[in-house]
């Protein structure tokens, strides 16, 4: 019996610490083919990798804000929020003047911010929308695939589909959130172009509007192993005076795996949401 | 002129499918039979390394009209298992006595708690037997299901990674697949409690464990049997069979539960 004993604490001995990291959560999960230093450390300077057919590889998990590292800008009137994106809380934050609202755009996110976002859609568990997701502190995955760029979200699990099959954008298509995206390389660039976004979308915390008028372009490049940076046009004639231009950086998260974020699951807040 | 007009003419005679509504894009590398029809018996596509290739758009069977000898036969373009998921199961689902209760007290209250009413995910298995459609994305060491309904995705792991231990309960539970020959084995744990596996309310726990086998059997067919094994809810582990169909010449149509939500509050059951 006491041999039996012995036996298994040998086995846990010699078990434990290579069983620790496979049956662990897959929030340790190891990222596979990370590119290593000389003293072993990710390389997140190490050239972007690439498919089959020689493109950036963009797949991977992403986030948008360097939590501790940059400093929140929290524009005036808007709850803040700790941990997020300066481009969360207000998309033109980087652009001298802010976004260049047409004047009933100025009023509406004047007057969304004056009732603290209560109609924010992503408050009431509606899904973000692009641009937005790219913006969204949950993380998300870029799956790559022949003829599709998939980019999954963490909030309310959801997905947006790119197609890289050469298809033209569709015409008058069914609204909707995501609206309707396709890419084509230029060089070492994914340039995607989306219309058939629905009316009444927030671009932001803020409330910055885009119409049913919107035409979007998005710029993929993937600088490095670490770093996806994503130049944003939007040209929404109905709600901006001019198209403008936002650069966004994604940086690659490793070692864990996406966690399922359901906003209506145990919805309590809804109901607290009544602005001043 | 004229000449041009005949050439403009040609043109838009072959070009027109083009910049139409996704919702009739073509799918590209149908198989064909000689008389240009998709040939849905031909031999499921493999990846480069072999595998059946999974992806496609899919269906759940819904032959309509159903047989109206079956029950749960409506017009509703759904298969009976979204109302009943032991439809096929001549001795029903060999519940533990609460669960037969719980399932006698869902059914009573017509469905008015039943998740997918409310805008809450799906879950596994569920996701197999709703009349939306269903995207399967099959990338290297990855499945991904991309649902219409609430544009939701689900991801099944296929990198070799062994199921998580004591995970954060969730709706699409936490999944790793093998390959056995041509069957693509998955294996799911990790579920949040109190998920529903049908309308009826048949429920299921979070000491559940469900396998389901992938089989695509020839380009236009999938068959998947699942297995849950949920000692909680359920006496012995059982199994059902269900058909998927490959759906042609369109593309996933995003729908957003919460979009304009107006049903709840009338949901009151009897």
């Amino acid at each position: 019996m006491k041999k039996r004993i012995v036996v298994a604490f040998a086995v846990i001995a010699v078990c434990a610490p290579l069983a620790v990291p496979l049956g662990a959560q897959w929030l340790d999960y190891p990222t596979a083919g990370v590119p290593k230093t000389p003293a072993g450390k990710p390389n997140l300077q190490a050239p972007a990798p690439r498919t089959a057919d020689g493109k950036p590889d963009l797949s991977g998990i992403w986030d948008n804000n360097r939590r501790g590292t940059a400093p929140v800008v929290i524009a005036e009137g808007v709850f803040p929020l700790g941990a997020s994106s300066v481009g969360w809380v207000d998309f033109g934050a980087g652009l001298p003047g802010g976004l260049p609202y047409q004047p009933w755009a100025a009023d509406l996110v004047k007057q969304r911010k004056a009732e603290y976002g209560k109609d924010d859609p992503t408050s009431h568990c509606l899904p973000l929308g692009v641009p937005r997701l790219l913006v969204d502190p949950e993380y998300r995955k870029i799956v790559q695939v022949p003829g599709l760029v998939v980019i999954l979200n963490e909030r309310n699990a959801g997905y947006r589909q790119i197609f890289t099959d050469g298809r033209p954008l569709p015409e008058d298509p069914q609204p909707s959130w995501n609206g309707y995206s396709t890419g084509k390389w230029e060089g070492d660039t994914l340039v995607v172009q989306t219309n058939g976004l629905r009316d009444g979308m927030w671009l932001d915390r803020s409330g910055s509007p885009i119409t049913a008028a919107a035409k979007l372009t998005e710029r993929f490049r993937r600088v490095n192993y670490g770093t996806l940076e994503i130049e944003v046009t939007m040209d929404d004639p109905k709600a901006y005076t001019k198209p403008w231009t936002v650069k966004l950086n994604e940086f690659i998260v490793l070692n864990t795996e996406l966690m399922d974020y359901i906003c209506n699951e145990n919805e309590k807040d809804i109901t607290h949401l009544v602005g001043k | 002129m004229a000449r041009s007009i005949a050439a403009a003419i040609v043109m838009i005679a072959v070009c027109a499918p083009l910049p139409a509504q996704w919702l009739h894009y073509p799918t590209a590398g149908v198989p064909t039979t000689p008389s240009g029809l998709p040939n849905l018996g031909a031999p499921a596509p493999r990846t480069g390394d072999g595998k059946p290739d999974f992806s496609g758009i899919w269906e759940a069977e819904n032959i309509l009209p159903c047989d109206p000898s079956r029950a749960n036969c409506t017009d509703l373009r759904a298969s009976p298992e979204v109302r009943n998921i032991a439809q096929g199961l001549p001795d029903g689902l060999p519940y533990q006595p609460w669960a037969a209760d719980l399932v006698k007290a869902r059914s009573a209250g017509i469905g008015k708690d039943w998740p997918h009413s409310r805008c809450i995910p799906l879950g596994v298995p569920e996701i197999h037997t709703v009349p939306e459609f269903k995207k399967i994305v099959q990338a290297p060491g990855l499945l991904l299901f991309l649902d219409e309904w609430n544009a939701s995705y689900r991801q099944i792991f296929t990198d070799g990674r062994s199921l998580p231990v004591d995970p954060q309960p969730s709706w699409n539970g936490y999944s790793s697949g093998k390959w056995e020959g041509d069957t693509l084995v998955v294996e799911t744990a990790g579920f949040r409690d109190g998920l529903w596996l049908d309308m009826k309310g048949d429920p299921m726990t979070d000491a559940a464990k469900v396998t389901e086998r992938f089989r695509r059997l020839n380009y236009g067919n999938m068959e998947i049997e699942i297995t849950v094994d949920d000692p909680k809810a359920y006496s012995k582990p059982w199994s059902i069979k269900l058909k998927q169909f490959i759906v042609l010449n369109t593309e996933l149509l995003d729908y957003m539960c919460m979009e304009n939500e107006k049903d709840t509050s009338h949901m009151i059951g009897k």
